[in-house]
């Protein structure tokens, strides 16, 4: 297992960024039967990290432990450390909520809220900032803008969220998530429910995203993660095989397990 | 650097937000415990009913003892009271209700589910529901003033002509036709229960997995030996829960018995004489009871009605969690 | 072979007289349906009027109507609903939220489930034991405690159910942009799944607003117009039922009125409670 942290320790120093987030030793249990074993490996700020394998390895466990997400279900604990900028968000006196206005989540499916667009990104912001109404209106610009959504929504913002279609509820859900100003955001296979057209907006707002965000995405699609990601983790059964730069990974993986999965012949 | 602004809030504003936090936390405990503290007093509630029923019932209970449970003679004068007139008559009505209920509520359930063509499935599955919907006092002035007069002029001559030869049948169908009695009471009751029973049927039907159906057909069984062999069998537990829950029901209906019971302390042979059951007796005299021993006698009967009910629907609900927990596997 | 047809015939002819039987019990429901409902508009029209809804109920062998009735009816409903509501929907709340995976919430779901079908005459018995006995007398309070008691666990069982139904996903992700659980439920939960709480509402309403047995001995009835919540108040089914065994004539003309006027308003309420879910499933 030690030899397979110091190739993430190169990838920091060459693109000498400041590490976000550092896991240490983290175990995850369902219940009994245990998740994730003994992942280690560090996140840089401001890029894109890519989490992929077959499914059931543990690669959307491993996300849900960062924003804590987990907690809203019983018998599901989360052992060792996950630093955020040095504090361990594993922590019992870590605030939830403040912890998720600090680590934003898309998910797999599009989650708009039953309100209006307006509101659905507006509601965000309302909990922690108390704005008067222009200054609303201009985040909740911003974020849609942000979000590459602006202009197919701004005629319509207090249309209901659920009007709209698939990829432009995703986006929508990608502004609402860049509108509280996040500093990490987890991208749990944001596309995975969206036609080609919807994941290449999707795929190209990733990537102007991570100029200002600590971008995390879980996906099953290799190619995804070879088009958006600087660097990658490969994980399998609950263990992360291999950690390293993108190119690396799909070009000269160090582990068997490695090549062989991303030349298909398994998962 | 004008990015880094804007996606990491100031100091200030970090710390409006660990105050905004505190609020949350406080706001959320009291919401907590707001929904926790009604979620218990559903349970209080029914603590509290037992509890009433149980002081309220003790001067009678202390005075008669099990006594009260064999006792057929109900006289206020003396103060003699025994619950064993609207027992039976509460049993019976019920029994025969559900007697009358169950082959007619799961005849209705099957049609629904396997004969009716489908835009008439919704407007009828609606109507039966909506029978269920309707107060019970309506069924009672109903029966008073319509059916009774019926049963009265058309279907106790009916019974009494045709048995009166027959051994056991001509003493339970005997007497003057009063029209009111143990017998309508019972009609009545099974028309308030059959939506009761026909919808949970029909929810139980739903459950069977249409390939286990399509199978049995695939090797040429009849509509009837479809319903008869696999989905009758497959569903008997929710079938008895929803048996269960129209029994519960019609132990305890008390408007429309009252109208048509003709409230007599009596047990006769006669399905046709008046009776009383617990609920008809407690409506009826629990506001004319005077003396406290009246009074506790008339709470000790609701008392046996509400065992003998917690313990019926406990059985039926237990039986539907049975067959709910299989289809959410 | 003739065995085998023969039997084939028998098995036809079982499953014909089988399916006939069910379509005749069928028959039976819904004819039994329209025969209440016939018998209630016949008589119950015959004796609706303004007069009905502007006159007290009179004494016997005299003409007048059921405001009084209708006016109690409508208060004590209303206190009821104000009262078991927010109680129902914050118990439904706990089961389905906070206290998804607790035992507290296996318990209490049993308990509701009996108390909602529990004889509605032993909840009358239980408020005459804790409200008018302690009070020494009869009071519309006492009949609207006794309703709500009854709205509670309706609204308990939508709630929870609704709330269930509300995709887990939605409270992911209100959770994920940091919003604390009772917002989430607040702005999200409870939106998504306001038709469904609104029809459990409107179905606790339809429940109570037949209900005799329970106002027998707490709110008893009253002859005259009373607004006084400290006092017996007269009901629409109480009177129903006071009037219909009644040897008057005039007083059963009123309660078929009553009757009917009660009938319609279930109805109503039930399909509108109906159509809101109706609507809800077609998205």
């Amino acid at each position: 297992m030690s030899q397979m942290l110091s190739p993430d320790m190169t990838i920091a120093a060459e693109a000498a960024a400041k590490v976000k987030i550092e896991v240490k030793n983290l175990n995850f249990y369902y219940g009994q039967s245990k998740a994730l074993k003994d992942i280690t490996l560090s996140l840089p700020e401001r890029s894109v990290t890519a989490f992929i394998g077959p499914s059931g390895c543990g690669k959307s466990t491993l996300l849900r432990v960062f924003n804590r997400i987990y907690e809203l279900y019983p018998n599901q604990t989360a052992e060792g450390q996950v630093l955020l900028d040095g504090q361990n968000v594993l922590d019992r006196s870590q605030d939830l909520n403040l912890l998720r206005t600090k680590i934003g989540m898309v998910f797999q499916k599009p989650t708009p809220f039953p309100m209006s667009i307006y509101e659905n990104i507006a509601f965000g912001i309302r909990l922690y900032e108390k704005l008067s109404k222009s200054e609303m209106d201009g985040r909740v610009e911003q974020a849609l803008k942000r979000a590459a959504l602006w202009t197919e929504v701004k005629d319509k913002l207090s249309a209901s969220g659920l009007s709209l279609s698939g990829g432009q509820q995703q986006r929508l859900c990608i502004a609402r998530t860049v509108a509280v100003k996040p500093e990490v955001i987890l991208l749990d296979e944001p596309a995975s429910a969206l036609d080609p057209l919807s994941t290449a907006k999707i795929e190209e707002l990733i990537d102007e995203l991570q100029a200002d965000y600590t971008i995390v995405i879980v996906t099953h699609n290799m190619q995804q993660a070879a088009r958006v990601s600087k660097q990658t983790a490969f994980m399998y059964l609950g263990e992360l095989v291999e950690f390293d730069r993108t190119e690396k990974i799909f070009t000269s993986p160090r582990e068997k397990r490695t090549q062989d999965y991303i030349t298909g012949r398994f998962g | 650097m004008t990015t880094v602004s804007e996606a990491m809030p100031s100091l200030a504003a970090m710390q409006a937000r660990e105050a905004t936090v505190r609020r949350f936390a406080l706001t959320d405990a009291i919401f907590r415990a707001a929904t926790r503290f009604s979620a218990i007093l559903v349970l209080l509630i029914l603590g509290g009913v037992a509890i009433s029923l149980f002081v309220g019932s003790w001067q009678a209970m202390s005075t008669f003892g099990v006594s009260f449970l064999t006792t057929e003679s109900w006289n206020p004068v003396t103060e003699k009271f025994g619950a064993l007139a609207p027992i039976y008559g509460t049993v019976v009505t019920a029994a025969i209700s559900i007697l009358i209920a169950v082959p007619i509520g799961i005849g209705i359930a099957i049609f629904l589910t396997e004969l009716c063509p489908r835009p008439l499935r919704r407007p009828i599955g609606i109507a039966v529901e909506l029978l269920a919907g309707i107060p019970s006092i309506i069924y009672g002035i109903w029966g008073l003033f319509i059916f009774a007069p019926f049963v009265q002029t058309t279907i106790q001559p009916f019974f009494i002509n045709l048995f009166h030869d027959v051994p056991v049948l001509s003493s339970l169908f005997a007497g003057p036709p009063y029209g009111i009695g143990l017998l309508t009471s019972s009609m009545i009751l099974a028309i308030m229960v059959l939506p009761f029973i026909t919808s949970i049927t029909k929810d139980v039907f739903d459950t069977v997995p249409a390939v286990l159906k399509e199978s049995a057909y695939g090797i040429g069984c009849t509509t009837w030996e479809v319903t008869r062999r696999v989905v009758i069998p497959y569903t008997r537990v929710g079938i008895m829960g929803g048996v269960m829950l129209g029994l519960g029901r019609a132990l305890g209906e008390t408007m429309a018995v009252t109208f048509v019971i003709g409230n007599a302390h009596r047990i006769s042979a006669s399905l046709f004489a008046p009776g009383t059951t617990i609920s008809a007796t407690i409506a009826n005299e629990f506001t004319e009871a005077d003396g406290e021993l009246y009074t506790s006698s008339l709470i000790a009967l609701g008392l046996i009605l509400f065992v003998i009910t917690f313990l019926i629907l406990a059985i039926a609900r237990y039986m539907l969690m049975r067959i709910d927990r299989r289809t959410g596997a | 072979m003739s065995t085998a047809t023969s039997l084939h015939r028998r098995r036809k002819t079982t499953n014909s007289l089988m399916m006939t039987l069910c379509l005749v019990a069928a028959g039976i429901g819904l004819a039994w349906l329209a025969l209440i409902l016939g018998a209630l508009l016949y008589k119950g029209l015959a004796g609706l009027s303004v007069s009905v809804f502007t006159e007290m109920t009179p004494p016997p062998g005299d003409a007048g109507g059921l405001l009084n009735a209708i006016y109690g009816s409508v208060v004590m409903t209303v206190i009821a609903v104000i009262v078991g509501t927010p109680i129902g929907v914050l118990a439904g709340t706990y089961m389905a939220e906070y206290g998804r995976f607790s035992r507290l919430t296996t318990i209490v779901r049993f308990i509701n489930d009996i108390l909602l079908s529990a004889p509605s005459i032993i909840i009358g018995l239980f408020v005459y034991e804790l409200l008018v006995r302690p009070m020494g007398h009869f009071s519309a309070l006492a009949g609207s405690v006794a309703l709500a008691i009854l709205v509670i666990p309706v609204v308990v069982r939508t709630t929870e159910d609704m709330l269930n139904l509300v995709p887990n996903a939605l409270r992911e992700a209100g959770t994920a942009i940091g919003a604390p659980r009772w917002v989430v439920i607040k702005s999200v939960a409870y939106r998504a799944a306001l038709s469904g709480i609104v029809t459990g509402i409107l179905l606790s309403i339809a429940r109570i607003s037949g209900e005799t047995a329970p106002l027998l001995f707490t709110a008893l009835n009253n002859q005259f117009w009373s607004s006084n919540l400290n006092a017996p108040m007269a009901s629409l089914p109480v009177t129903i039922f006071q009037f219909a065994l009644s040897p008057y004539e005039e007083w059963q003309q009123l309660a078929w009125t009553g009757a009917l006027i009660i009938t319609l308003t279930v109805l109503a309420l039930s399909i509108v409670a109906r159509s809101l879910t109706g609507r809800r499933e077609d998205k």
